[in-house]
């Protein structure tokens, strides 16, 4: 069961994507299609095969594809090496951030919009402004700059920042996997807050993965999908979420089973 | 027995010592003649502001030692060998009591275009206040630098040591010791000439010293960068940490052998050592070897350990997701490792100034 229309207006469009890792096949025959300005989610249980879409989508060397395309704007991403992606405007924020001990967050941050905004975005009194901004948005301190990236954060800290990141970076495409595990409501609320403010109005496009309907209240996707074992089984409205968060996976899995079966 | 023949009655030592495992003392000696003693030339020394102008009232450097120890220790090969070429080439760095310094200081040691050597005396007055850069560059074949001294009670000393030699060979003894309640921290950065061998040995022979020994040492091409460190505590409520991060490239390879030594008598000492080996190449090779010897039983903690791992491709790909291309984000990771120990070198300021040397060894975007 697909999951949209082909569309030449799509800023993402996946079509028939086949991968894995190691030999085992993860991803079925996946095909999505988002517009700018729209918010997808994707929900799913436990090894569904959501992180693998994101990663494939980011570029992970470890997951190889065997099928189909990922076009941003009408670019195959595949052909791209990942930090060729990330300047194209892919954006992921990871469900486990990785620790850069002796990397100062500050530097970090020059450097990565440097690169991807270009030399100009990342210098003056207007980064400034826009970092401090950037941060107060999020509540994180002024002192977390001279940290090293992601070495010691508790897990909302880690969390706040790659929205941070989000929000300096301006990507065409956000993906956030699993961004509101291990966060509490505040929490959630404050990240929810900085994905409206980095996707909302603008023409960007952000791809939700998470397994609860919590962060869907305050972002409010357009579509929701629902992947199980490596398959968009199910597309709808936001309503989708609350109908998995009251009946559960094996809902959704007897309702598919009952339309295969007709 | 004087300095010359002191050295000459010492047996070559041979690859069962401790210190003398991976590197060859013939190896490192000027000549390759370990039985002469040769004439070696003076370098130009240079104490200098952090700004480029003039030092603070209250250090000063001048010609001559008057008295100096070499610390008992594994053995006193270099030590002995390098009082015994020094005598021409002798020097005291003297700090005054209470001498303090909003800025680091730097030693500027020029050790010129050939064989050079110098003994340095450190005498460090009680409650002094100082961030000391010790700077060593040159284009000659060899260079040899014996430091001793003592650190006054209650001082504060931020020492750090970095060598910046196009090539050649650099032989360098340190022999400290540390007085009641001071606190240093002493740093190595090391990143040009093609071959070291440092032995530095440090004496908390009084209660209250805290000792924190750091390396950043970044190996590349054919170097061979060889440090052995020594850290006693002979004194109760003594304190130590050493962190010592090397990386290496091409078929480079860096050592690092720690000797860690608790006297009976040391209660409450704290102490723990640790190397960390980053391997860039297929080639590169670490050793380091993390050595104890505690005989006090009532010490608060004593341990060691060491890892040597290549660079770590999750991390690559994080920052290669932020627009790092893959040298950006090689070069990145191999500062940021470094960082870890530099940052701990000194003050804001001496950082800064440590990093921007770091990178312009690296050519790469700030740590």
């Amino acid at each position: 069961m697909g999951s949209g229309e082909s569309d030449i207006e799509a800023l993402l469009e996946i079509r028939n994507l086949h991968a894995g890792i190691d030999d085992t096949q993860i991803l079925k025959g996946i095909d999505l299609s988002i517009a700018p300005g729209e918010i997808h989610a994707i929900m799913g249980r436990n090894g569904s095969g959501k992180t693998t879409a994101a990663n494939i989508i980011m570029g992970h060397p470890d997951f190889e594809v065997e099928e189909g395309d990922v076009l941003l704007s009408g670019e195959n991403l595949l052909d791209l090496e990942p930090w060729e992606r990330a300047r194209e405007g892919v954006f992921l924020s990871f469900q486990y951030p990785q620790a850069v001990p002796g990397l100062q967050v500050g530097n970090f941050l020059r450097k990565s919009v440097a690169s991807i905004r270009g030399e100009e975005a990342a210098k003056g009194a207007d980064f400034r402004r826009e970092l401090n901004e950037a941060m107060d948005t999020l509540d994180i301190p002024r002192n977390f700059l001279s940290r090293y990236v992601n070495d010691g954060f508790s897990g909302g800290e880690k969390k706040r920042f790659e929205i941070l990141q989000l929000q300096l970076l301006r990507p065409k495409l956000a993906i956030l996997d699993e961004t509101d595990s291990g966060l509490d409501i505040d929490g959630i609320k404050t990240v929810a807050a900085g994905v409206n403010a980095a996707i909302r109005g603008t023409e960007s496009a952000a791809l939700i993965i998470t397994h609860y309907s919590r962060i869907l209240e305050h972002v409010r996707p357009d579509k929701v999908h629902v992947l199980i074992d490596g398959r968009i089984v199910a597309t709808g409205g936001p309503e989708l979420a609350t109908e998995l968060e009251e009946n559960g996976y094996d809902w959704i899995e007897g309702r598919v089973g009952a339309e295969s079966v007709a | 027995m004087d300095s010359v023949a002191e050295y000459l009655s010492l047996d070559e030592p041979d690859r069962s010592s401790h210190l003398w495992r991976y590197t060859p003392w013939r190896g490192i000696h000027p000549t390759g003649d370990v039985s002469r003693v040769p004439k070696l030339e003076s370098p130009v020394l240079g104490l200098i502001g952090f700004d480029g102008g003039a030092v603070p009232d209250g250090i000063s450097i001048e010609e001559g030692v008057h008295s100096d120890i070499i610390l008992p220790g594994t053995d006193a090969l270099t030590g002995t060998f390098l009082r015994a070429v020094t005598g021409n080439s002798q020097w005291t760095l003297r700090v005054e009591p209470e001498f303090s310094s909003e800025h680091p200081v730097i030693l500027d040691i020029d050790a010129g275009d050939s064989a050079s050597v110098l003994h340095l005396a450190l005498k460090v007055g009680r409650l002094s206040d100082l961030e000391l850069v010790t700077r060593i560059r040159g284009s000659g074949e060899w260079f040899g630098m014996l430091r001793t001294g003592d650190i006054g009670e209650g001082s504060s000393i931020n020492d750090v040591v970095v060598s910046l030699m196009d090539d050649g060979t650099l032989l360098r003894v340190d022999s400290i010791s540390i007085g009641r309640d001071a606190q240093v921290r002493a740093g190595t950065v090391s990143s040009g000439s093609e071959c070291t061998k440092a032995d530095l040995r440090y004496r908390m022979d009084e209660p209250g010293g805290s000792l924190r020994v750091l390396g950043s040492i970044l190996a590349a091409e054919s170097m061979h960068l060889d440090h052995h460190v020594e850290i006693h505590h002979e004194a109760p409520e003594t304190f130590s940490r050493l962190a010592w991060h090397s990386a290496c490239d091409g078929d480079s390879r860096t050592v690092g052998t720690g000797m860690l030594r608790v006297a009976d008598g040391s209660t409450g000492a704290d102490a723990s050592q640790v190397f960390h080996n980053l391997l860039l190449s297929a080639d590169a090779e670490a050793d380091s070897i993390p050595e104890l010897e505690v005989l006090e039983h009532e010490v608060v903690g004593c341990g060691h350990g060491t890892a040597n791992g290549p660079i770590d491709e999750d991390q690559v790909f994080y920052l290669e997701s932020r627009g790092f291309d893959p040298s950006e984000a090689r070069r990145a990771l191999i500062a940021a490792f470094l960082n870890t120990t530099l940052s701990e070198m000194g003050s804001d300021s001496l950082h800064d100034w440590l990093v921007g040397l770091l990178n312009s060894e690296l050519r790469t975007p700030d740590a």
